[in-house]
């Protein structure tokens, strides 16, 4: 028996694992993961066609079947939403809004235990409502809160975790474009996932806070509060940071009350931020830089989802997602325990790779093994192993996943926002900030746990809209 | 995990050959910019007509739809030009000089033959909807330039895979830590500092000092 013959002999789910293997190799060795995810789908298709139809048809068909899927998969309406997330936060830098905000923060909320720690997770949060991105967030805040903190006297550790930790708050508070991603990869609807983040990115913003006043409250010298202003002196900082909460009304109206798309309320806000930026004196030279930066970003961002989506038309061929979801079912332990190794697992994935290449590249394989460890695809909260609906946790999972990914841009070794706040405060080394932003890694792990524990905090928003 | 990294260039054909292209490819990015650019408005005023006058554009979904392969691929080859694409630097971010090149034209010529079957077989998906006049559902744009870019854009892609292979054979050649026109792995520190700079530049006009 010849090599071809026995590769045609094959069962599917060797073929998929055998395919699966090599597209990891592809991504170890530095291959860009949206091309080593299209070619391990290509040569996956070509390797089942030409099982069932000899080399030369299988082939063909496998070329004819690859070339439709760039052009039809990136024409989904759905994704239409990424490109106007992605121009508001280029955009927003422009419009003026952090110092805003920052400076409302202070006033309102500056007279607590750690007053300026708590302002400045709030105004990150805040910040958050107009950009999907944690490594810009932390980049901004590194340079207006950290000089702040230092003058009243912080410690310049905590200064910049609290800036490093703030950051991760972007991806979960709308717009996020990693919840859209995560969406489209999973098949649920888009408005429901960005509502269900709203809650979860707000209780962590809690979270945070609470972890802040009980550090200043046990902590000597930890820097005062900042106290002395006045009421009058509070309502006029708002005017300034109030483009921040016309966008979230968009954003809330659009979705929540159904009266437009995502996509419309995404353009609707980052009209609303162009019309400022150009108020602030952003010229046609500012705005070329945040267009080319909005389509690179974009370009990558459609890159990644086409090339995966090519490996997961293979994997459905190949069967290899319900393998793995009936080994998964299959194993002898709780549910709930095996869903807890799996996030374990994305927590170690996490330190290695990027956020949106690690969901990328095992949604297509996870995700129906989670909707099958819950019970399966139409089954009710009653009958579920997690208590919610097979929507709900797809919802809950997709929530999890991401605030799980964010957790990784804190860790080391290459927690991204860390050396972001380094990079742009120098007197602060890497190891300054991996130590300064250690009391919000058990912060982040406390919000996970309730998270995992208490799927209402995602959920009811999204069945109040009627979406799960 | 890689932005944006750094090109060196020199006098050299290739350095010259890498400019003029990357002019090419940043027209093409500017052009997608400008689509997105197009959808904020033609969404926003879809929105607002429908709104205010309960006039929405007629065709909207249709549009948007065909806009959209515009501003997933014109870009393309930039993004790989300036090392945009998102890959795994675990491994590669550990070697240097001649394993790194070979590593790296390993990794190059591999896109490059994905790409070109992916040309191919866009090219004969544009093909079929250009022969029989396909058009969107709505409004009846044709559907055939929007799945033309595809084979387009990945042709100005495998063009600028093809300067890559070049570049690396020279530095597999050459040795060295410094090779031109292609993107040079930088450490994660290095990355965010340069990407903190160029978002703090933008940061300080906003707040207009």
């Amino acid at each position: 028996m010849s090599l071809f013959e026995a590769l045609g002999q094959m069962d599917s789910i060797s073929i998929g694992l055998w395919v699966t293997g090599l597209m990891l190799v592809l991504v170890v060795i530095g291959v860009r993961v949206a091309f080593a995810a299209a070619m391990a789908g290509f040569m996956g298709l070509v390797w089942i066609f030409s099982a069932k139809m000899g080399f030369d048809r299988g082939v063909l068909v496998a070329i004819k079947m690859a070339g439709t899927i760039p052009h039809s998969k990136v024409s989904t309406l759905s994704l239409s939403l990424i490109p106007t997330f992605i121009l508001i936060g280029f955009l927003a830098y422009h419009a003026g809004l952090t110092r805003a905000l920052f400076e409302a923060a202070k006033r309102w909320v500056g007279w607590l235990p750690g007053g300026m720690g708590v302002a400045t997770v709030l105004s990150a949060a805040g910040f958050a409502a107009v950009s999907g991105a944690s490594v810009a967030t932390s980049a901004v805040f590194a340079r207006i809160a950290i000089p702040e903190m230092l003058k009243l006297g912080y410690d310049k550790r905590f200064a910049a975790g609290v800036v490093a930790a703030s950051g991760t708050l972007a991806s979960l508070i709308p717009p996020s474009a990693i919840l859209v991603i995560y969406a489209i990869i999973v098949e649920q609807d888009v408005g429901a996932l960005l509502m269900a983040g709203f809650l979860p990115g707000a209780f962590s913003a809690l979270v945070y806070a609470g972890m802040i006043i009980l550090m200043a409250k046990t902590r000597k010298d930890f820097g005062p509060p900042v106290t002395g202003y006045n009421w009058a002196q509070r309502f006029e900082s708002l005017p300034a940071a109030f483009p921040i909460f016309f966008v979230v009304g968009i954003i809330v109206v659009c979705i929540y009350g159904g009266v437009g798309t995502p996509t419309e309320a995404g353009s609707l806000g980052a009209f609303v931020i162009l019309c400022i930026a150009l108020k602030k004196g952003m010229r046609w030279n500012e705005l070329k830089g945040a267009l080319m930066e909005t389509a690179k970003l974009t370009v990558m961002i459609f890159t990644i989802i086409w090339g995966v989506l090519l490996y997961v038309r293979f994997l459905g061929f190949a069967d290899l997602p319900s393998a793995f979801s009936d080994w998964i079912t299959s194993l002898d332990q709780s549910p709930m325990m095996t869903l807890v190794f799996i996030l374990l697992a994305y927590a170690v994935l996490g330190m290695f790779m990027d956020a949106i290449g690690m969901l990328l590249l095992t949604l297509p394989v996870v995700y129906p093994a989670v909707i099958a460890l819950n019970g399966g695809d139409a089954v009710t909260a009653a009958d579920s192993a997690f208590g919610i609906s097979s929507v709900g946790c797809s919802i809950w999972f997709g929530i999890i996943v991401v605030k799980m990914a964010e957790f990784c841009l804190i860790t080391p070794p290459i927690g991204l926002n860390c050396f972001v706040v380094a990079g742009v405060r120098p007197e602060c080394s890497v190891q300054d900030v991996f130590r300064g932003v250690m009391p919000f890694f058990i912060a982040d792990a406390l919000t996970i746990a309730a998270l995992v524990a208490m799927p209402g905090i995602v959920l009811w928003l999204p069945e109040l809209m009627g979406l799960s | 995990m890689s932005s944006s990294s750094r090109v060196l260039g020199d006098d050299s054909y290739l350095s010259k050959i890498d400019r003029l292209f990357l002019r090419l490819e940043t027209v093409l990015t500017l052009a997608g910019g400008i689509v997105i650019f197009l959808l904020v408005f033609l969404a926003t005023a879809n929105v607002l007509g429908r709104w205010i006058f309960s006039l929405p554009i007629s065709g909207y979904i249709d549009w948007v739809e065909q806009a959209m392969a515009f501003f997933a691929f014109l870009g393309i080859a930039y993004t790989q030009r300036e090392g945009g694409h998102i890959r795994m630097d675990m491994l590669v971010g550990k070697i240097q000089g001649r394993p790194l090149w070979v590593t790296e034209l390993v990794s190059v010529i591999l896109m490059l033959s994905v790409t070109l079957v992916l040309i191919y077989g866009s090219f004969l998906h544009f093909l079929r909807a250009y022969q029989i006049g396909d058009s969107s559902m709505d409004i009846n744009l044709p559907i055939w330039p929007a799945k033309l870019v595809v084979p387009v854009a990945l042709s100005i892609l495998a063009l600028r895979l093809i300067l890559q292979i070049w570049a690396y054979s020279r530095a597999v050649i050459a040795g060295g830590d410094n090779p031109i026109a292609v993107p040079l792995i930088e450490d994660a520190a290095a990355v965010a500092a340069a990407e903190a700079k160029s978002l703090l530049g933008q940061d300080e006009m906003g707040e207009g000092k």
